[in-house]
């Protein structure tokens, strides 16, 4: 087990050590100059020995081993640079987007649920008939629609028409209904599709029929038995998905002006705000290795045949 | 027995689940509006009937830090040492006059009796401290700026700049001068004052979510008189389809940058208004001067009179722009006073042939074999308008016989400094973001600046952009200027198209009230609701 973990966590080392080499890198190849940011150059005019001048004294004259040398040195003490834009710890500036980002996360994972759990189980155990054809359907639509014009029809109907919902912004529950039903929305069909042939397979077994013979409920096998042998591929998508949500929805989160790490790293983007971007990367990449390590750790709890070492080599 | 123990554990691990899913919702919720100053209702007046408004802006802002953004200036809770009024002529605001001993001494005198948010009085040495922390927290303030020395004395700042800088009172009217009270910082902290600035305005901070919103209240000891209204909530949003949508909900009273394809559905409604506001922004073609074609005069003046400036205005803006005729505003007291060039299919013709072109059997302009083919480099920026209007060229040129390839790419100055394979690109800046052309003057025209990344040189202008920067007198100023613009225009390094017009979409329960071309004075203590 301790030497799992220790492993684990040199994976864990090395993948966000080449994920952060990356970063740095395609940052240094894009077009734009972080100088120009620094100096407001939209805003007026920015002569060459100021820009000559700052580019020395945030060290983007060096080599680029040398300026990723620092970069990594800092990381290492846990310091992540400071925002070009307006001087603030990287650190500081997620944690204060991280909060909205997780209750946008909780929310989306609310609605998938109320989505795709009830379809899909229509849709196993109606095979072939309305319901099924139904959910078919909706994980059509939902695959095909962008979030983006889900999110402004959404905004269109609830906001603008009923007027019953904000139509941006944060501060209370209400905010959270929208975006939360957008991002819920387009990660449904996903999951309505796997969990419906989960269950699919999961209703063939024997132990179901078994189950069916013994006179148990159907309602009651289709929950207690099939849907929980049908979680075990579902969880594994969940995994990243949950990474992915973390990271924040760059679309839903600007669409909304959720105060997010997405919107965050929009505006850091366009900006070629080197730190901030390069933070960001580093933090999604721990959260998406984390969630991956405790789905990892969650099959052991769902499928007791899946055992380190034994089962499965995790 | 063991199906009972699984059973029970995956109860376990769904309950927990479950309960991590809640607690981070509810934790996000409470979290997510962090409040940063005092608390609203700490701060709210006791008034029996509480006038408040929504206002939604374009730019999102991930800290009120005044000397990096403009945000606290545009929200009412700071003010500068100057301003610019309705006519885009500098005037006097926390400093109530000001003059120069030479062209590198400036003094000015800081109106009495007016205090910071925090009851700190406002002198010389508190704006001395201002300008401190402003320059070493922002390097672009401190590149602007140019300050070598400061001295306090009473009421009276000098101020001692490192190069004749005849401009700088120009300088003090942009948002990032803003007079902050550093006492107020030193007691809050930095990171707390960053989301709670002190200002001298007319509202007070009292919470910030980053890149979301931002709740003001009224500054009773406002020193220009008392605000009319209570409480602001001056929210960002980046989706120009998003905030139309608010303002059609009335869910905002005061929205930026509307998008001019919506405009119709809010004329329908009589409780809405839209107020069209021209811009200091230019979109205007740069010319390649180590081009083959565009070299030559000849060839530029007839593309010059190739665009379609008035149905680019008409068609792509809606009318919400206006043709221009050089890169200021013509509404401006140094804006270019001749008409625009109309499109003139027949001088272009004749240019063309004068510049030794034939039309070939398909109907192209070429030359010793060699047909007129010109590669524009188009971008999108923050306006959506902007890939739309080398379609419109485009067009107009190919019925005159010309060849244009319409190259995207994201960054224009970038590609350009690269690249010698290019012969036209649309270009857009803020010309004149101070009330002042002398900064866009010397950084489009003057090899190495930050707008010239082709390097352009007009002949003639070196003489006169000296004069200019040794000038300090706005008038003789803008003379100059209008000089400056008739020496580029001959030239004709750019084919100056349109400047938009700022769409600002006005519930009619709004009232003392209008929006300006600078986008400066957003929040005031005049603005009102029915």
């Amino acid at each position: 087990m301790v030497r799992q973990s220790f492993s684990r966590i040199i994976q864990l080392i090395l993948v966000l050590l080449m994920l952060s080499l990356a970063t740095f890198l395609l940052m240094k190849l894009a077009p734009g100059d972080p100088v120009l940011t620094i100096l407001k150059a939209n805003e007026g005019a920015v002569s060459q020995s100021d820009q000559d001048q700052v580019q020395e004294q945030l060290g983007l004259n060096l080599p680029l081993v040398q300026q990723y040398g620092l970069w990594l040195q800092g990381v290492i003490q846990l310091d992540l640079g400071k925002s070009f834009v307006n001087n603030r710890a990287v650190w500081d500036l997620m944690m204060d987007r991280l909060p909205a980002t997780v209750s946008l996360t909780s929310g989306a994972i609310v609605v998938l649920l109320l989505i795709s759990v009830p379809l899909a189980i229509l849709g196993a155990k109606y095979k072939g008939k309305w319901p099924d054809h139904l959910s078919r359907l909706f994980a059509l639509i939902g695959a095909s629609i962008p979030s983006f014009w889900l999110g402004l029809l959404l905004i269109y109907a609830f906001a603008f028409k009923l007027n019953w919902l904000p139509t941006m912004g944060s501060g209370n529950v209400r905010h959270l209904i929208l975006p939360s039903i957008t991002l819920g929305f387009v990660m449904a069909p996903e999951y309505i599709r796997l969990l419906r042939s989960g269950l699919l397979d999961a209703l063939s077994q024997e132990y179901v029929r078994a189950a069916r013979a013994r006179g148990i409920a159907e309602w009651r096998v289709i929950a207690r038995h099939a849907l929980r042998a049908a979680l075990l591929p579902v969880i594994t998508i969940f995994g990243m998905s949950l990474g992915a949500l973390l990271a924040g929805s760059v679309v839903t989160e600007t669409l909304f002006a959720w105060p997010g790490l997405g919107s965050m790293v929009m505006e850091a983007i366009t900006q070629r705000n080197y730190p901030v971007i390069q933070g960001y990367v580093l933090l999604t990449g721990v959260f998406i290795v984390t969630a991956n390590v405790l789905v990892d750790l969650s099959y052991s709890l769902l499928d007791p045949r899946i055992r380190s070492g034994r089962g499965r080599n995790v | 027995m063991s199906l009972g123990i699984r059973s029970q554990r995956s109860k376990i691990f769904f309950g927990f689940i479950l309960i991590l899913c809640a607690v981070t919702f509810l934790s996000g919720c409470s979290q997510a509006s962090r409040s940063s100053g005092s608390s609203s209702e700490e701060n709210t007046p006791a008034t029996s009937v509480s006038k408040d408004i929504t206002i939604i802006h374009s730019l999102p802002n991930d800290t009120l830090d005044p000397h990096n953004t403009w945000i606290t200036l545009r929200a009412g809770v700071t003010e500068t040492l100057l301003r610019l009024d309705e006519n885009m002529k500098i005037s006097p605001w926390l400093a109530s006059d000001w003059e120069t001993k030479d062209d590198r001494t400036w003094v000015f005198s800081i109106r009495e009796g007016i205090q910071f948010q925090d009851g700190t009085p406002l002198d010389a040495q508190a704006v001395k401290a201002s300008f401190e922390r402003g320059i070493a927290d922002s390097k672009a303030l401190a590149a602007a700026l140019k300050i070598a020395s400061m001295e306090a004395n009473g009421q009276q700042l000098q101020i001692t700049t490192t190069e004749p800088y005849p401009a700088f009172p120009t300088e003090l009217v942009h948002p990032t001068t803003s007079i902050i009270s550093v006492a107020a910082e030193n007691q809050m902290g930095k990171e707390a004052f960053n989301n709670a600035p002190v200002g001298t305005g007319p509202f007070k901070v009292t919470s910030f979510t980053p890149g979301s919103e931002i709740h003001l209240v009224r500054n009773d000891d406002y020193w220009d008189g008392k605000a009319k209204l209570n409480e602001v909530t001056f929210k960002f949003n980046a989706d120009a389809n998003v905030r139309t949508l608010a303002f059609q909900s009335k869910q905002a009273d005061i929205v930026f940058h509307l998008s001019p394809e919506m405009l119709t559905s809010i004329e329908a409604d009589n409780e809405l208004s839209v107020s069209s506001v021209t811009s200091l922004r230019t979109h205007y073609f740069t010319y390649n001067p180590a081009s083959s074609s565009v070299s030559d005069h000849r060839v530029r003046e007839a593309l010059d009179k190739l665009i379609d400036r008035d149905s680019i205005v008409q068609d792509i803006m809606l009318g919400h722009a206006s043709p221009a005729n050089g890169p200021f505003n013509a509404s401006l007291p140094f804006g270019n006073r001749e008409g625009y060039q109309k499109l003139d299919e027949a001088g272009a013709l004749r240019l063309l042939e004068s510049a030794g072109y034939t039309k070939g059997s398909d109907g192209k302009f070429q030359k010793d074999g060699k047909p007129l083919t010109l590669k524009l480099i188009a971008f999108t920026g923050v306006n959506p308008e902007l890939p739309l209007i080398p379609q419109v060229v485009q067009s107009e040129a190919a019925k005159a016989g010309i060849t244009i390839e319409i190259v995207s790419v994201e960054y224009p100055e970038v590609y350009i400094a690269d690249h010698t394979d290019w012969d036209m690109s649309t270009s857009s800046y803020l010309t004149s973001p101070r009330g002042d052309g002398g900064s866009f003057l010397n950084s489009a025209y003057v090899p190495g600046g930050s707008y010239n990344p082709a390097n352009i040189q007009v002949d003639g202008l070196e003489p006169i952009l000296k004069e200019l920067n040794e000038t300090g007198d706005t008038e003789k100023r803008n003379e100059i200027t209008q000089q400056a613009v008739t020496v580029i225009n001959k030239a004709l390094p750019h084919s100056y198209i349109i400047n938009p017009n700022i769409l600002v979409g006005i519930n009619q329960r709004v009232t003392d009230w209008k929006p300006g071309a600078e986008e400066f004075y957003i929040v005031t203590h005049t603005l009102d609701v029915k």
